[in-house]
């Protein structure tokens, strides 16, 4: 029972019905809920108005994978959208408009949403759900009431500040896991991002400390430095790959090793460091012209302030996209990854690939100090944060390796990370957010193993429905 | 069939598949399969690449259920949930590539896995002695698995099945491996398995062989069993017309579109292996524009090796490649495919497509560099996927769209996406490896057309083939490759595929017509 009326219109339908059912909602009910209402019947109106537009609309998948995950994730852009124009607005005008860019998601995610990306979403869901699950067994085996636990970190990581301080590390993740997800993408396994990027934000501050620069030039000089020591690390490994066939995978971690010795012997206040503190000794601190000012928070209530870098890491994300999927050498890295031997065959030079992956990772490894460096501590010092590599190859896990995915992933793990510091005030450990972590990874990559293969079983298929209709027409040609 | 000792006209059939469906996330299932497989008999199955051959046999040796469908051995229902399933029922396979590890002995190969029936010292020896003597196979059992040629390694393999216990043999495409000499002796092997009671299944899409062999021959067709006959009262081409419901394409070339103008010229070609064995020796040869220059030669006899020093994925330890003139030896491979040199792998898997990637960008793999799938250092989507959908119309690739990825298609469509892609920009030179290995007989008159097409346009085609009726059919000269040198030439007009496979075996081609043409092609 279809009725025929043109897209526009239903489009507008489903918009009215979504904003206007939010706005009446929001008296009897809490906005959120009522924009979630909203968007839920929004979605009503499209999936009655109208037809996907895509190859397999009307099959059981659609129905069964492809609307559900439509819904879901039109129902958080619409509760999403209100939360973050709440911020500007009040909330009566907030959530209506949240639940207009829902309605016009749900509009869009029906009809277009590939399937094989919405089986992908849903992985993700079951994966984040099963690892909910898992720390919620081992909290309630230990005696903790488990829900009372992840509302307390609900309630703790949405403030604000906590808000900033997730932006922030997830900055920093993000750059780590693009370089390590570069190397994933050849099926090089960069660990030693850890060392890259540590020697690198070293020598990045002490030149930065060392010269004063006009603003601008200061900043540049300081990254440009970052980024020739990450790649120059990451190229040993490379090169010994190459020339010597070391596996990669032992001489970054031997790197790292090194990376340690020789930040440990520099940071002397014979060599590049100055005393801080007491007991503290670092890099001379970075003058003013070389700082990277932070974007103020205060529209969302929020004294800290966000990373500047936060745009370095959106330039890196952009940038790890369009090489990859857009240039003669993104698609070179990515054949090699698939399937060296075709490579070959068709051309590339794997080895001259495998060295510059490895360089490349290693440039945007040497990023990852930086938005720490210029936007907060301003000099390199025993406390700069450590271990950000290995962060980096669990949320690359998580992400896929993708630019988007990885950015979620990052934000997840900093939300993660920054909501369970409030355990500690409860008597729980906050160690229980490392459980959540690790499971997450884990089902993640057996969960998208899993999907990966119904996606083939389910272009396969799709394949043999079109040669059935090819054989069909044959025999009623003949 | 007289020979058939079954006591008694009614006993029950050794295998009988009834009504066997396996839906498979894939291009072809099998559905209704209909078999009764006498016993004592030589069964062979016959159909076109793709048809379901493997899937039903994998069903039989228990490598997977059949969703509909019973399967009965000798009289009584079985489940086969797994091949020792199969093998306790005594059934066995051997399969099209052999599993047998070179550096042990053949005893060893033998017990393998098997070491609870007889052990593996002196009675297993006895055991093995006694079976090859039953059933004339004459093997000896200590001798080193990579001292034996491919005839004597298949049959190994059948007595390792035989020393399982199995009174039912499958064989997945025991010929496809073989030169005809090698062929004529496994049949006399099947005979004498016959003569002792053992029931053979033989799959093949070789029409000929079949016709010698077999007692009793059933067709498969996109899945399902179109026909049982008798080889005494049926047709190579009544077969034929059977398998692939139309007339079987044959490969040949018209007018000669030969000219002057050499294209490609090998002169002198030595290839080496990092253990100093020579490869490829001193190999001489000339392709003129609108010529197809065809290589036999048993599988590894160095024409993988010549093919790959040609694309400059090899290093050339001597000799030199001209292309159109201009030296290429020693370039890359990518300069080599912009310089006009199209190229089919023979592993298409291994390194002709990207599996997991869309059909659009595996139009652009190989030729990353030129229009329409760049532009600078930028892929040019737009153009790619144009293009792409240019090469799936005019090659009949079928597919529901281009962002399908490359895995979900069959072979053969595969296969055609490969050859538009390597004949898209006008190639000088197409190296052909297997062009029509594993496609159906569509598919491969299909490909056969577009090279004629594309030689009378002018194309130089190198062609190396284990198919010799392809060689034959399609070749304008002809060269047999043994151990890396070419020994013999041959007119591809009169030669037979019988003399053909006796030169690729070193027997010599009595000089029929290439006396000295390597020296002339050489200079």
């Amino acid at each position: 029972m279809r009725v025929s009326i043109p897209n526009p219109a239903a489009a507008g339908l489903a918009v009215v019905v979504g904003a206007g059912t939010t706005a009446g909602a929001d008296m009897g009910l809490l906005a959120p809920a009522a924009a979630a209402l909203g968007v839920a019947l929004a979605f009503a109106v499209v999936l009655l108005l109208t037809r996907p537009t895509t190859d397999d609309a009307d099959t059981r998948v659609h129905r069964m994978v492809v609307a559900p995950v439509a819904l879901v994730l039109a129902v958080a852009a619409g509760v999403l959208g209100g939360a973050v124009v709440d911020w500007w607005l009040i909330e009566p005008v907030a959530y209506p408009l949240g639940a207009l860019i829902g309605s016009v998601a749900a509009f869009l995610l029906y009809r277009r949403l590939a399937t094989t990306l919405a089986l992908s979403v849903a992985a993700v869901v079951a994966a984040g759900v099963l690892a909910l699950a898992v720390t919620a067994l081992v909290l309630w085996i230990s005696g903790v009431a488990p829900f009372h636990a992840f509302g307390r970190m609900l309630e703790f990581g949405l403030q604000p500040d906590s808000l900033v301080i997730m932006v922030n590390s997830g900055t920093t993740f993000y750059l780590s896991a693009v370089a390590v997800a570069i190397g994933f993408k050849m099926k090089l396994f960069n660990i030693g991002v850890d060392g890259q990027y540590r020697l690198a934000a070293l020598m990045a501050a002490a030149v930065g400390g060392a010269w004063v620069l006009p603003p601008v030039v200061h900043q540049v000089v300081v990254i440009t430095v970052a980024v020739a020591v990450g790649g120059f690390w990451a190229g040993i490994a490379g090169y010994l790959k190459v020339t010597r066939g070391v596996s990669e995978v032992i001489s970054t971690i031997m790197l790292n090793s090194v990376a340690t010795g020789i930040t440990a012997y520099l940071l002397n206040t014979d060599r590049l460091a100055v005393q801080i503190s007491t007991n503290n000794i670092g890099t001379r601190e970075i003058a003013e012209t070389g700082w990277v000012p932070g974007i103020p928070a205060g529209f969302m209530g929020a004294d800290r302030e966000i990373f500047g870098l936060v745009v370095l890491a959106v330039a890196v994300g952009v940038g790890y996209w369009l090489m990859l999927n857009r240039t003669r050498f993104g698609f070179d890295l990515r054949a090699t990854g698939q399937s060296p031997t075709a490579a070959r065959a068709s051309g590339i030079d794997i080895k001259r690939m495998v060295l510059l992956s490895m360089v490349i990772s290693g440039m945007v490894a040497g990023l990852v100090g930086m938005p720490q460096l210029l936007g907060q501590s301003h000099y390199y010092a025993l406390d700069f944060p450590t271990g950000l590599g290995f962060t980096g190859i669990a949320i690359a896990l998580l992400g896929r390796n993708h630019p988007v995915g990885i950015g979620f992933a990052a934000l997840f793990w900093a939300f993660l990370d920054q909501s369970s510091q409030i355990l500690d005030f409860e008597g729980i450990p906050k160690e229980i957010a490392v459980v959540t972590q690790a499971t997450i990874v884990l089902t993640v990559v057996v969960v998208y193993e899993v999907v990966h293969r119904w996606g083939l079983r389910y272009q396969q298929q799709q394949v043999g429905r079109e040669l059935a209709r090819g054989d069909r027409e044959e025999a009623a040609a003949s | 069939m007289s020979s058939a000792p079954s006591g008694g006209g009614e006993a029950p059939p050794a295998v009988e598949l009834r009504g066997i469906t396996k839906r498979f996330p894939g291009v072809v299932a099998n559905h209704d399969i209909d078999i009764a497989v006498e016993a004592g008999t030589v069964h062979a199955i016959v159909g076109e690449n793709g048809a379901g051959k493997s899937t039903l046999m994998k069903t039989l040796y228990g490598m997977h259920r059949p969703d509909e469908g019973t399967i009965a051995v000798k009289g009584e229902t079985v489940r086969l949930g797994s091949p020792s399933d199969a093998i306790k029922h005594g059934i066995g396979m051997v399969h099209q590539h052999f599993m047998l590890a070179d550096n042990l002995t053949v005893l060893e190969n033998i017990v393998l896995g098997a070491e609870r029936r007889g052990g593996i010292g002196r009675g297993a020896r006895a055991r093995i002695t006694s079976l090859s003597e039953q059933y004339g196979l004459g093997i000896e059992p200590d001798r080193l698995m990579e001292e034996l040629g491919v005839g004597q390694r298949q049959r190994v393999e059948i007595l390792k099945v035989l020393y399982r216990g199995a009174d039912i043999v499958i064989l997945d495409e025991p010929t496809a491996v073989l030169v005809p000499q090698e062929v004529d002796e496994l049949f006399e092997n099947l005979r004498e398995l016959k003569r002792e009671g053992l029931t053979v299944i033989f799959i093949s899409h070789k029409l000929d062989e079949v016709l010698s062999v077999a007692d009793t021959i059933t067709v498969i067709r996109r899945g399902t069993t179109v026909a049982t006959v008798d080889p005494g009262r049926t047709s190579a081409r009544e077969l034929a017309t059977l398998m692939v419901g139309g007339e079987l394409p044959v490969p040949e070339l018209r007018e000669s579109t030969v000219t002057e103008r050499p294209m490609l010229e090998v002169g002198n070609l030595e290839v080496g292996e990092p253990g100093g064995r020579r490869v490829v020796d001193d190999v001489s040869l000339t392709i003129r524009e609108g010529e197809i220059v065809g290589i036999a030669g048993v599988e590894g006899n160095g024409q993988s090796e010549l093919i790959e020093a040609i694309m400059g994925m090899r290093p050339v330890e001597r000799g030199t490649v001209r292309l159109d003139g201009r030296d290429i030896t020693g370039w890359g491979t990518l300069g080599i495919r912009e310089a006009g040199v199209g190229y089919i792998p023979e592993d298409r898997h291994r390194h002709g497509v990207l599996l997991e990637s869309p059909l659009w960008e595996n139009r652009i793999l190989g030729h990353q560099g030129e229009a329409p799938n760049a532009r600078g250092i930028w892929i040019d989507r737009a153009g790619a996927r144009a293009d792409t959908e240019r090469i799936v119309a005019d090659y009949d690739v079928r597919t529901p769209g281009i962002d399908v990825i490359a895995e979900a298609l069959s072979g053969g469509n595969q296969q055609k996406l490969i050859v538009g892609r390597e004949m898209s920009g006008r190639p000088k030179v197409l190296v052909a490896a297997h062009p029509t290995r594993g496609v159906d007989v569509g598919a491969q008159a299909a490909i056969w057309d577009h090279l004629r097409r594309a030689r009378s346009e002018g194309l130089a085609v190198l062609l190396v083939s284990a198919d010799l009726d392809e060689l034959i059919g399609m070749s304008d000269t002809l060269h047999v490759i043994l151990r890396g040198r070419l020994v013999a030439q041959a007119d591809p007009m009169t030669v037979t595929p019988e003399e053909l496979g006796a030169a690729m075996t070193g027997a010599g081609l009595k000089d029929a017509a290439g006396s000295g043409g390597e020296g002339e092609d050489g200079a």
